[in-house]
């Protein structure tokens, strides 16, 4: 740590020294008088001043979200008769209020300062610096210390998703959903006559009453359901804070937070420069994994090939497919029509929110025409083979573009 | 990425601008020019430049203040208006005003004909003026001065004395010239009555 004179000292010396020059040139001793207060506060300058000082930054355990608060804690220890002020110097897109240096107690040599931190940006990244400056009881010498503040994982702040797409046809296992067939489950499904080896507690009396011979209700049997999420990473465009990708990702970790709420099994895809996945699993670990995946997955500059046809280990027969994508990359276009073929239920959730930018020239309108009739071409095709397009302006909930589907079962066309 | 709509008004309020202290620097800055100026036609050659250094030194001090309390970053642009803006804003932070001001207005006084009590009370301005910019640069209360008041004391008491020193040869023979004296000494055993504990103290 460096000590330099304070920038009060600096003038109090200017005011001293120039007193001091005119008292000489002009001869009038008023001016060594206007000298001599400042050259009194001067004389107090501190010699004993320590110069190791250790700084501690403590981040909050576990991964932050993008539009939340958290505390960091520096603790400072050492040169403990100097005032200490703590300032942060935040990064763009991270938020910060004034620290509060909570002084030490008896008997202990470090001082804590609480810096309240709130990321509005997702990724990993340090937040920004924070400058330490110690200053004795007479503000005349200022010491300094500027610490990086670790890294972050922030990640982005998931969609709101209240109520799900469920399929029509679901896979042979226990879940939460009720399916299209009797067994044991909590939902009515019909009345049928009573057989031996049927349970007694579940017999219709009004049925029985009526028809004269047994009959006994019988319930949907429930079962769970494999949802992939596929998250486009490939373009990101539109503006800063709600671009493409920002949508993707948020709109990415809402559904696979929902579905796993509910016992789905939920897999996700990064549809990158490169192709990253993880199959289907659940439970508050394997949430974990999938946003680690989503956080780590490397952009999409790199034009790799072979992203066509999506790997058949990530993508369980039977499964919910949900695509978050501006649908730009004809790569993810040629995807979908794969997927479609092989008989997935997908749906797309459309983030494009920008357009290219335009003069008001004839030839710039005309090709942004054109780009507008390519794109509702594209999901005019996508809607022709049986893809729902939904759009999502990143505002809203995903409720809202997903309600036509989220109000009934899906049927699943093969 | 850009800041959130959900900003936190106690994290986004952090930066509030101290416009009182700001404000009290602005009025003493102009008014201990305008003390050590007046009457301006009776200056010695260089009084002019002297004043107008000042009024800029004084407007630019405030402006730093103001800049460094806001935590504005330099203007960041390509056009030759944005890249000029950006030039006046770093010299606007980079330049000691504060310390300009303080000798154009010394030198102000220098060059006019003055009594040895208006210069006194121009190192008090001064003094006052110089503590207002720490206040404001620090955004601490009046009370982050008490360690210094008893220095300061015996600072102004010591500039009474020069005073009383430039004004005795000065003084014709009679009683107004021995009160003045008489005070002189006073003021000599009080500062003296202040230092004492105050240099005991550091020991």
């Amino acid at each position: 740590m460096r000590w330099t004179y304070s920038p009060h000292a600096r003038r109090l010396l200017t005011l001293g020294l120039a007193g001091l020059v005119l008292a000489i040139v002009t001869r009038r001793p008023e001016f060594a008088g206007v000298a001599a207060p400042a050259l009194l506060v001067l004389v107090t300058w501190p010699a004993d001043r320590r110069d190791r000082v250790s700084l501690t930054a403590n981040l909050p355990a576990g991964p932050l979200i993008e539009g939340t608060e958290a505390t960091v804690r520096v603790s400072i220890s050492g040169s403990a008769a100097f005032a200490a002020a703590v300032e942060v110097e935040p990064v763009d897109g991270v938020l910060s209020g004034p620290a509060e240096i909570v002084p030490a107690a008896a008997g202990e040599q470090d001082r804590v300062a609480g810096i309240r931190l709130m990321p509005t940006r997702w990724g990993r990244y340090s937040p920004g610096m924070v400058l330490v400056t110690f200053t004795d009881r007479f503000h005349l010498t200022e010491g300094r210390a500027l610490v990086q503040l670790p890294y972050i994982n922030v990640r982005p702040n998931p969609a709101r998703l209240d109520s799900g797409v469920v399929l029509s046809r679901l896979p042979s296992r226990l879940g939460e959903h009720p399916a299209r067939s009797a067994g044991e489950g909590a939902e009515f499904y019909g009345v049928r006559e009573f057989v031996p080896g049927d349970r007694q507690r579940r017999i219709n009396w009004s049925a029985t009453s009526r028809l004269g011979k047994l009959h006994l209700s019988t319930f949907a049997v429930e079962r769970t359901q494999h949802v992939v999420v596929i998250a486009d990473e490939t373009t990101d465009v539109g503006e800063p804070g709600s671009s493409s990708l920002d949508l993707v990702l948020r709109g990415a970790s809402g559904a696979i937070s929902h579905y796993l709420r509910g016992r789905d099994r939920v897999g996700l895809v990064i549809f990158a420069g490169r192709l990253s996945w993880i199959g289907p699993g659940q439970g508050e670990r394997h949430f974990h994994r999938l946003l680690d995946l989503m956080m780590s997955a490397p952009g999409g500059w790199e034009r790799a090939s072979g992203l066509t046809r999506l790997p058949r280990a990530a993508l369980p027969p039977g499964a919910l497919i949900l695509i978050f994508s501006p649908l730009l990359d004809p790569r993810l276009i040629e995807a979908i029509r794969d997927l479609r073929e092989r008989g997935f239920s997908v749906i797309v959730v459309d983030v494009l929110n920008a357009e290219p930018r335009h003069d008001n020239s004839r030839l710039s309108r005309l090709t942004t025409r054109m780009w507008h009739l390519e794109q509702q071409a594209i999901r005019y095709s996508l809607t022709q083979i049986g893809v729902p397009v939904v759009h999502w302006d990143g505002v809203s909930s995903l409720n809202e573009p997903l309600a036509p589907y989220t109000r009934r079962v899906l049927v699943a066309h093969r | 990425m850009s800041k959130g709509a959900g900003a936190d008004a106690g994290l986004a309020g952090a930066t509030r601008l101290p416009g009182r202290a700001i404000a009290a620097v602005g009025l003493l800055a102009a008014g201990l020019i305008a003390w050590a100026a007046y009457p301006l036609s009776t200056g010695r050659g260089g009084t002019k430049p002297a004043f107008a250094i000042a009024i800029v030194a004084a407007v630019f001090s405030v402006g730093q203040l103001a800049m460094r309390s806001a935590r504005t970053r330099p203007w960041d642009g390509f056009s030759p208006t944005d890249r000029a803006v950006s030039r006046l804003s770093e010299l606007i932070l980079m330049v000691p005003w504060a310390e300009l001001l303080t000798i154009a207005a010394l030198a102000l006084e220098a060059l006019h004909p003055a009594p040895p009590w208006h210069t006194a009370v121009l190192g008090v301005a001064l003094l006052g003026y110089l503590l207002a910019v720490h206040l404001a640069e620090t955004r601490a209360g009046a009370s982050a001065l008490r360690a210094q008041l008893p220095l300061l004391g015996i600072g102004i008491g010591l500039t009474a004395l020069a005073v009383g020193v430039a004004a005795l040869p000065g003084l014709p023979a009679g009683p107004t010239a021995a009160l003045i004296r008489a005070a002189a000494a006073l003021v000599a055993v009080v500062v003296a009555c202040l230092a004492v504990p105050v240099w005991l103290g550091r020991r």
